[in-house]
């Protein structure tokens, strides 16, 4: 009964504060404009940490997606290892534990941008580890055994046929991996790390303001990954209507 | 394409040749010797394990037991380089398996360029010589997904030659054509007999083999059932297994 009743008033007060914000659209665009140029700032960041990110994630998980294909045990053992520790733990975890953990060990801090590059980096090449494998298995083993019969070594053989193949198979699954990159790049606001979700918590912290400040943040965030996803899109059309 | 013809060379020569699937006893000791420029046509009903000892050659497949000696060189010793022996033997598929994120060109001058380090004027030189010989010089700049099945298989024919092998290898070239594109690629299989090149035909092209081939096997569970001339496989073969598989199949 009390919980009901705790709804209800939830739901009286969420309405009144809609009808206010209604009212008060104009007030939020005044102030959120005001605001406009230190999101941008910290937009361009999360641009720049998720782009790096993906993109050593993406040299990362090549060579682990290929590790985890390997004939040598010890090195599919060791990507295996790596894959599993990174897609099983929380980012937020890593992230701390790159940050705070590691100069415990080197005895000496780490750089926030160091930080976050090295974990974000890190995390992504796990998830896109599996996107490769799931890419090279996705050729037919027809196409290998063709390179194979005319002497080609078997690095040749990924070099030249099965990945050239895959990477254009992966192009979609690659561009969600930055869509997700991007969201999760959020975490890295926890080590001061001055990208969109920190630019916002010290405005608020401020200005006490935290629902206009983060519902505009989230509309950044959502422009930002649904202009990426129409572009994936655009890709994968172009790709499935010349598939060479 | 040799220098040498000494036609009584043995090239390609297995012995109590024996692949196993876990359980499943695919070869079951296949001993054999193929000389310098015959042409070997290999019949048999499906499942007998012709695609696996033409894949055994080449080590596409792991032997179980038994040898194989290519022109007298173990191949299934670590010793043995795989890769240099796989450039001396072009293989040819069911499917083409032609690269298709690389033009015609590019696909037969790749493993001459990465394998053999051939210029890339001459291995280009080269791949047009053999494209016009497979009757496909204007096709050089398309890609195989703007080929027929026939043009497609001409094309690899001439990827496997690129290489100068001394040996070629077919499995059933023709069984993914069109009735209409068999003869044009069979027609290209044929002039390379008669130039002399020593090749291991798996087919179901019986006038092929009757014509062409210097010898048939015929391959029933894992094993060579009858190694004949083509005249005597064709009107009187010896099996009775071989005598009932050509009758199905005639
Ligand atoms: N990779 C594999 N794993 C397990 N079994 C296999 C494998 N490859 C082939 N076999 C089995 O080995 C047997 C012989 O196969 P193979 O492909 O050599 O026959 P084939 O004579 O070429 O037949 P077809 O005329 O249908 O091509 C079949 O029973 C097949 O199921
Ligand atoms: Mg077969």
């Amino acid at each position: 009964m009390a919980i009901i009743n705790e709804l209800f008033n939830l739901g009286t007060q969420l309405i009144m504060s809609l009808q206010s914000m209604a009212i008060g659209l104009y007030t939020w665009l005044l102030y959120v404009w005001g605001k406009l140029p230190l999101l941008l700032e910290g937009t361009l960041l999360t641009l720049e940490l998720t782009a790096i990110a993906v993109s050593l994630g993406f040299i990362i998980g090549t060579f682990a997606g290929i590790g985890r294909l390997s004939e040598k045990r010890f090195i599919r053992s060791l990507a295996t290892i790596y894959i599993d520790f990174i897609r099983g733990t929380p980012l937020l975890v890593q992230i701390l534990i790159v940050y705070m953990g590691l100069p415990q060990i080197i005895g000496r801090t780490v750089p926030p941008m160091v930080a976050a590059i090295a974990s974000l980096s890190i995390n992504s090449g796990a998830y896109v580890a599996e996107i490769v494998r799931a890419g090279i298995q996705s050729i037919d083993k027809g196409q290998a055994e063709a390179a194979r019969s005319l002497g080609m070594t078997s690095n040749q053989t990924m070099r030249y046929i099965v990945l050239p193949q895959a990477f254009r198979r992966i192009i979609p699954p690659l561009g969600n991996e930055f869509i997700a990159m991007l969201k999760d790049s959020s975490l890295v606001s926890v080590i001061a790390l001055e990208e969109l979700m920190r630019k916002a918590q010290l405005v608020y912290t401020r200005d006490y303001r935290p629902f206009d400040i983060l519902f505009a943040v989230s509309i950044i965030y959502l422009i930002l990954t649904l202009s990426i996803s129409r572009l994936v899109r655009y890709s994968e059309r172009r790709l499935r209507n010349n598939d060479r | 394409m040799t220098g040498e013809t000494n036609t009584n060379e043995i090239v390609i020569e297995t012995l109590n040749l024996e692949k196993n699937y876990d359980d499943l006893k695919v070869l079951k000791g296949i001993s054999v010797q193929i000389k310098r420029q015959e042409v070997v046509c290999i019949i048999g009903p499906s499942g007998s394990g012709k695609s696996t000892f033409l894949r055994c050659l080449n080590l596409l497949e792991k032997p179980t037991a038994g040898s194989i000696l290519i022109e007298g060189q173990e191949i299934t010793s670590p010793h043995c380089n795989i890769d240099s022996l796989r450039a001396n033997m072009g293989m040819v598929f069911q499917n083409f398996n032609l690269f298709p994120h690389m033009s015609v060109l590019d696909n037969i001058t790749l493993a001459p360029q990465r394998v053999k380090k051939v210029t890339k004027q001459s291995s280009e030189d080269m791949a047009l010589m053999l494209l016009n010989k497979v009757g496909l010089k204007d096709k050089a700049k398309s890609f195989p997904d703007e080929l027929s099945g026939g043009q497609k298989q001409r094309v690899a024919i001439a990827r496997a030659l690129a290489m100068q092998p001394k040996v070629m290898l077919f499995d059933e070239p023709t069984s993914a054509l069109d009735p209409e594109m068999i003869g044009e690629v069979l027609d290209v299989m044929k002039s390379l007999a008669y130039e002399g090149m020593t090749m291991v035909v798996v087919t179901h092209e019986m006038g092929f083999a009757r014509e062409v081939s210097d010898r048939v096997l015929f391959m029933d569970g894992g094993l060579i059932l009858e190694d004949n001339k083509p005249e005597v496989i064709f009107t009187n073969p010896e099996n009775p297994r071989t005598k009932s598989f050509l009758r199905k199949v005639l």
